[in-house]
C-alpha cells in the first residue's frame, strides 16, 4: 500500500510531458538575468586516452554578447562564441553546426529555441529537472548522439554523448548574475565585435 | 550608241551575289564571330597564350549565378532557398544546383586527403614546426580541452597530433555556419542561405537568358510576397538584364524603321523603292561580312554592329536614285542613272577614302570595320548602278507627292531666311558651339558599356558584403613549364600577396600551392615532422602524457614510418578538392601550367598590378585593360577622322576646285561641331564610339553637300531625297538615342544631332551659284 501511495505521488509531482511544454516548464523555473558568471569543471572521456581530460576554468554569458568560456587549467585558454562567431586567440573559427547558438541556449537559460533543433524529452520536479535532447539535424547527429541537461533554477550538469563514444560532462558552481561586465570581460568581448 | 545594258549588268551583279553566296556558305558556317576583348588589343599586344587562358577562366565563371535568400530566422531563409532551388530544378537551365553540403563528397574528401596528413600541413602547423614544436602541443591541449572540440578529437585516435584537422580546418576558413547542411550567413537580424547554381549553357544563348530572367523575377516576387528576400548576383543575370534592354531597343528602332518604312511608301506610292532599298542593305551588309571573314578569319562582334552601321549611307545612293524620278516628265532608269552616276560616285570616293583611313591605325577593330564598311559600300554603289537600272524599268512615278512640294518650298525658302538673317545667327551659333565643345570631356571607363539596373547592381554589392565573392575580372594569373615551376612561381606571388593583404591592399587571396604541397614541399614537411617529432621524443611524451597507451604511441610510429614514400599529385589532390578550389586550375598543355591567383575585396590596385613583374605572373585586370585600350582607340580614331576630312577635301578641291569643296565640306565639318558641342552640353558619354558616328556624319553630310552642289535645276527632287534620307537615318540610328546602354545612346545622339544640322545646313550650298 505504502508503494501505491509513493507512486501517486511521485506521478503528481513528476511530469512527464513532450518539448515545448516540458521547456516552458524548465524555463519558468530558470533563473532569468542578462549576465551570468560561474566556474566549470568539465570532465571530457575520450575512448582512445586511458584517463579523463580534466580541465577547470570560470564562464560569462551575456545575453547579447555571447559567452566568454575562460579555461585557467591546464592549459590557459580564452574561447568566445555568439551565435554566428567563434573567436580563440589564435583566430576566427567557423562555428561547428548550429553548436554557438545551443550553447548560448544553455547557459542563456532560454532553452525554447533548442525545440526546433532538436527532440526533447525529459522530466520535471518541483525544483529540479532533467531534459535529454537528441538533434535533429542530420550532420549533428554524427558528431553528437545525446546530450543531456540537469539543474534547478540555474543549469547545475551538462552531459555530452559523442556519436563515436566520447563523453564530457560539465559541472557548474558557484553561479551568479552580476550587473555588469568587468572591465576585462568587456575587453574579451571587443573581439567578437565587428 | 548604248553602252550601258542593263540585264548585262544585272547579271553581272547577279553572278556576283552567287559567288559571294558560294563564298559565305563556307565561311559563314564556320566559328566566324569573335567576343573576347583581348582580341581588339593590337597584334603586338596579344599574347595567345593569356588570352586562351583568360578565355578558359572566363567560361568556368560565365555559367556560375550567386543566390542569398534572407528571412528572419534560419530555417525560414533554408526554406526560401529549397524553394528557389526546386524551382530551379524544374527549369532545366542548370546542369548544378548547389545548397547542401554533400556529406558523402565531404567525407570522400577527407578520406582521401587523410592519408597524406603527414605531408599536407598547412602553413600555420610547418611555422609552429618550424619555429617551436612545443607550441603545436600547447594549441592541440587547448583544442582538446575546449567545450566545441568534438569535431577534433574525432580522429585523435589516427591524428594524434591533429594534424589533418588543422589542415582541414585551414582550407575553410570564413565564418559561416552550417545549418541542415546549408551555408548560412548572419548580417545583423537577418539570415541569408547560400545557392549556387550553374548553367548548362554557359555560352548564354538568348532564349536561355530570357527564360532565366522570367524565372528570377517570378522566384524574387514570391519570395518577397512571402516577406522574404531573394539577392542574386553573376554573369548571366547582368547578360540577361543586358539582352532584354537590347531586345527592347530593337523593338523601338523597329517602330522607327517601319515609320521609315511607310513614309517611302507615302512618298513614292509603291512598294518598289522600298523593296530595293532593304534588298540593297542586304546585299552590302552579306558582301561585306562574307569578305570581311574571308580576309580576317574571325570578325569581331563590335565590327558587325558598326561596321553595319556606317553602311548605312549606302540607302542615300539609293534614295537619290528614286527621287530622281520626280525631276522631269520624261524620266527613265537610264537616264535616272546617268543624272545620279557622277553624285554618288562622288560621294563613294569621299566615303571610302575616309572610312578607309581608319584602317591605317594599328588596332584590330578599326581595321576590321574600315574594311567591312569599305566593301559595304562598294556593293551599295554596285547594286544601285548594276542591279536597279533593269529593276526600276517602268517605274515611274505619276505623281508629285506631297512630301516633295513641302521639301521643296523649305529648300527654297529657309537658305533665304538664314542669310537674311546671319548677322545674328551666326555669334549665337558660334558662341553655342564654342561652349559646347568646351565642356567636352571624354570617358573611356567600360564599365559604361554595361546596362545592369540599379538594382541588380546593389544586389551584387549586397552579396560582396556578406561573402567572400572572388572578383571575376580582375586575377592573376600564374604560369610554369611544369607543375613545378608553376608552383614556385605561385609560392612567390602568394609571399607577396600576403604582406600586401596585411598592408590592406585587399581581403583575401586564394590560390591552389595555399594547400596543394608539391613534391619536395611534402617530403620537406615529412621530415620536419620527422625531426621535431617523431625522432625526438617528443610524440612519445606528448602522447604518454595525454593517456594514450604504450600499444598506441608504437601504432603512431608505425603509421608515420609506413607514409614515409607517399606523395599526392596534384590531379590526385584536384579530385577531392571543391568547385570554388577547381576553378583556380587551367591546366597544363605541352609547355605550361596555369592557374589563377583570386582575390576578394580588393583595395589597392595599383600595389596588385606591380606585382606583374614576378617571375610566369600576370595581373589580369579586364575592365581597366579594356578602359585604357578604348582610350588609345579613340585618340586614334580621332586623329583619323581629322585626317580623313583633310583627304576628302584635297579630293574635292580638285575636282570641284578649293572655293567649291570648302563649302560641300563645311555640311559635315559643322555637323560634327554641332554634335560635339551638344555631347559637352548635354553632358553625354564621348568615347570611341562616338567617333564612328561622327565618320557616319562625315560621308552623309558629304553626300547631302554633294548633291545640293550638283542639283542645279533639279533641286526640288534632291531636296526630296536629302530629307528622305536624314529622315530615315534619323529614324534608324537616330532612335538609338534612347537606349539605356550608354554606349549605343551615345552613338544614336550623335548621329541625331550631326544629321539633323547636315539637314539643314545643305540647302545652302550651291544657292549662291543660281
Amino acid at each position: 500500500m505504502i508503494y501505491l501511495k509513493a507512486l501517486v505521488l511521485f506521478l503528481l509531482t513528476v511530469n512527464v510531458c513532450m518539448a515545448d511544454e516540458l521547456l516552458d516548464q524548465i524555463n519558468a523555473r530558470l533563473t532569468k538575468a542578462t549576465i551570468t558568471r560561474g566556474a566549470f569543471e568539465q570532465t571530457k572521456q575520450l575512448k582512445v586516452l586511458r584517463k579523463p581530460l580534466i580541465s577547470n576554468g570560470t564562464f560569462i554569458y551575456h545575453k547579447s554578447r555571447g559567452i566568454a568560456w575562460k579555461t585557467l587549467s591546464p592549459v590557459p585558454s580564452l574561447l568566445l562564441i555568439s551565435d554566428t562567431r567563434l573567436w580563440t586567440e589564435h583566430g576566427e573559427q567557423p562555428v561547428p553546426a548550429a553548436f554557438g547558438k545551443v550553447f548560448q541556449a544553455m547557459l542563456g537559460a532560454d532553452l525554447s529555441q533548442l525545440s526546433t533543433a532538436f527532440d526533447i524529452n525529459g522530466t520535471v520536479r518541483k525544483i529540479a529537472w532533467q531534459v535529454s535532447l537528441v538533434p535533429k539535424d542530420e550532420m549533428m547527429k554524427k558528431v553528437i548522439s545525446r546530450m543531456q541537461l540537469s539543474g534547478d533554477h540555474e543549469l547545475r550538469e551538462l552531459e555530452i554523448f559523442e556519436s563515436n563514444g566520447n563523453s564530457s560532462i560539465l559541472h557548474f558552481q558557484n553561479i551568479i548574475h552580476p550587473e555588469r561586465l568587468t572591465a576585462g570581460e568587456e575587453a574579451d568581448f571587443a573581439h567578437l565585435s565587428p | 550608241m548604248r553602252i550601258y545594258r542593263p540585264r548585262i549588268a544585272a547579271f553581272v551583279w547577279l553572278l556576283g551575289l552567287l559567288a559571294l553566296g558560294i563564298a559565305g556558305s563556307r565561311v559563314l558556317t564556320a566559328d566566324w564571330l569573335e567576343t573576347g576583348f583581348l582580341a581588339l588589343l593590337p597584334a603586338t599586344e596579344q599574347q595567345p597564350e593569356i588570352a586562351q587562358a583568360v578565355r578558359r577562366h572566363n567560361e568556368l565563371i560565365n555559367g556560375k549565378i550567386i543566390c542569398l535568400t534572407g528571412a528572419g530566422s534560419a530555417p525560414q531563409a533554408i526554406a526560401y532557398a529549397g524553394q528557389l532551388k526546386e524551382r530551379f530544378k524544374q527549369s532545366g537551365l542548370f546542369k548544378d544546383i548547389r545548397l547542401q553540403v554533400d556529406q558523402q563528397d565531404f567525407a570522400k574528401r577527407y578520406q582521401q586527403l587523410f592519408a597524406y596528413r603527414y605531408q599536407l600541413l598547412d602553413a600555420q602547423t610547418r611555422g609552429m614546426l618550424l619555429a617551436q614544436p612545443e607550441a603545436l602541443i600547447g594549441r592541440n591541449l587547448e583544442m582538446l580541452y575546449s567545450p566545441l572540440g568534438q569535431l577534433e578529437a574525432a580522429n585523435l585516435e589516427r591524428d594524434p597530433l591533429l594534424l589533418f584537422s588543422r589542415y582541414f580546418t585551414a582550407q575553410n576558413p570564413g565564418r559561416f555556419t552550417l545549418e541542415q547542411g546549408v551555408v548560412l550567413v548572419q548580417d545583423g537580424g537577418r539570415f541569408w542561405a547560400l545557392l549556387i547554381a550553374d548553367m548548362a549553357d554557359n555560352k548564354l544563348h538568348l532564349d536561355n537568358l530570357d527564360v532565366l530572367r522570367e524565372l528570377m523575377n517570378g522566384a524574387q516576387g514570391r519570395i518577397e510576397a512571402a516577406g522574404g528576400e531573394l539577392l542574386a548576383t553573376g554573369m548571366p543575370l547582368f547578360t540577361a538584364e543586358g539582352s532584354h534592354s537590347a531586345q527592347r531597343e530593337i523593338a523601338i528602332v523597329s517602330i522607327g524603321s517601319t515609320l521609315g518604312i511607310l513614309l517611302l511608301l507615302l512618298t513614292f506610292r509603291s512598294a518598289r523603292p522600298l523593296l530595293l532599298s532593304c534588298l540593297g542593305i542586304a546585299a552590302s551588309t552579306f558582301a561585306a561580312l562574307v569578305v570581311s571573314i574571308m580576309v580576317f578569319g574571325k570578325i569581331h562582334i563590335l565590327t558587325l554592329v558598326f561596321g553595319a552601321s556606317l553602311i548605312g549611307v549606302g540607302i542615300d545612293y539609293a534614295l537619290h536614285y528614286f527621287c530622281s524620278s520626280f525631276s522631269s516628265e520624261n524620266w527613265t532608269p537610264a537616264k535616272g542613272l546617268q543624272y545620279i552616276l557622277l553624285g554618288i560616285t562622288l560621294d563613294l570616293g569621299t566615303s571610302l577614302v575616309s572610312y578607309a583611313s581608319l584602317g591605317v591605325a594599328p588596332f584590330p577593330l578599326l581595321q576590321e570595320i574600315a574594311f567591312f564598311s569599305v566593301i559595304g559600300l562598294i556593293s551599295a554603289w554596285a547594286t544601285v548602278v548594276l542591279l536597279f537600272p533593269l529593276l526600276l524599268t517602268g517605274f515611274k512615278p505619276a505623281h508629285k507627292p506631297a512630301m516633295l512640294r513641302l521639301t521643296n518650298y523649305w529648300q527654297q525658302h529657309w537658305p533665304a531666311w538664314l542669310l537674311r538673317n546671319w548677322i545674328w545667327i551666326a555669334p549665337v551659333v558660334i558662341v553655342a558651339v564654342a561652349g559646347g565643345l568646351w565642356q567636352l570631356t571624354p570617358r573611356d571607363d567600360v564599365r559604361l558599356l554595361q546596362s545592369a539596373s540599379t538594382e541588380r547592381l546593389a544586389a551584387d554589392q549586397k552579396i560582396r558584403q556578406l561573402l567572400p565573392v572572388r572578383a571575376d575580372s580582375q586575377f592573376f594569373l600564374v604560369s610554369g613549364k611544369d607543375p613545378q615551376d608553376w608552383h614556385r612561381n605561385e609560392q612567390a606571388l602568394l609571399a607577396r600577396l600576403e604582406t600586401l593583404k596585411q598592408q590592406g591592399a585587399m581581403e583575401t587571396y586564394d590560390g591552389l600551392s595555399r594547400y596543394w604541397p608539391d613534391p619536395d614541399t611534402q617530403r620537406d614537411n615529412y621530415h620536419l615532422l620527422k625531426r621535431t617529432f617523431y625522432e625526438a621524443g617528443l610524440l612519445r611524451r606528448y602522447m604518454a602524457e595525454l593517456g594514450f597507451d604504450e600499444q598506441a604511441i608504437a601504432a603512431e610510429q608505425q603509421r608515420f614510418k609506413a607514409a614515409e614514400n607517399s606523395r599526392i599529385s596534384l590531379a590526385e589532390w584536384l579530385d577531392s578538392a571543391d568547385e570554388a578550389r577547381k576553378m583556380h586550375w587551367l591546366g597544363c598543355d605541352a609547355n605550361r601550367c596555369v592557374s589563377t591567383v583570386s582575390l576578394t575585396g580588393i583595395k589597392n590596385l595599383a600595389a596588385l598590378s606591380q606585382l606583374n613583374d614576378l617571375q610566369g605572373v600576370r595581373w589580369v585586370d579586364q575592365a581597366t585593360q579594356l578602359s585604357s585600350l578604348f582610350e588609345r582607340y579613340r585618340t586614334s580614331a580621332s586623329t583619323l577622322l581629322i585626317a580623313a576630312y583633310g583627304i576628302v577635301m584635297i579630293g574635292l578641291g580638285l575636282k570641284f576646285g578649293w572655293r567649291n569643296a570648302l563649302m560641300i565640306i563645311s555640311v559635315p565639318v559643322f555637323a560634327t561641331a554641332v554634335s560635339l558641342s551638344m555631347l559637352g552640353w548635354f553632358d553625354q558619354l564621348f568615347s570611341l564610339f562616338n567617333l564612328f558616328a561622327l565618320l557616319l556624319v562625315l560621308g552623309i553630310g558629304v553626300d547631302y553637300g554633294i548633291f545640293f552642289f550638283l542639283a542645279e535645276d533639279e533641286r526640288s527632287s534632291t531636296s526630296l531625297a536629302v530629307t528622305l534620307s536624314a529622315i530615315t537615318t534619323l529614324l534608324s540610328f537616330g532612335l538609338l538615342a534612347v537606349s539605356s546602354t550608354a554606349i549605343v545612346h551615345a552613338f544614336g545622339f550623335t548621329v541625331a544631332a550631326g544629321i539633323l544640322t547636315a539637314l539643314l545646313l545643305a540647302p545652302l550650298v550651291g544657292k549662291q551659284t543660281r
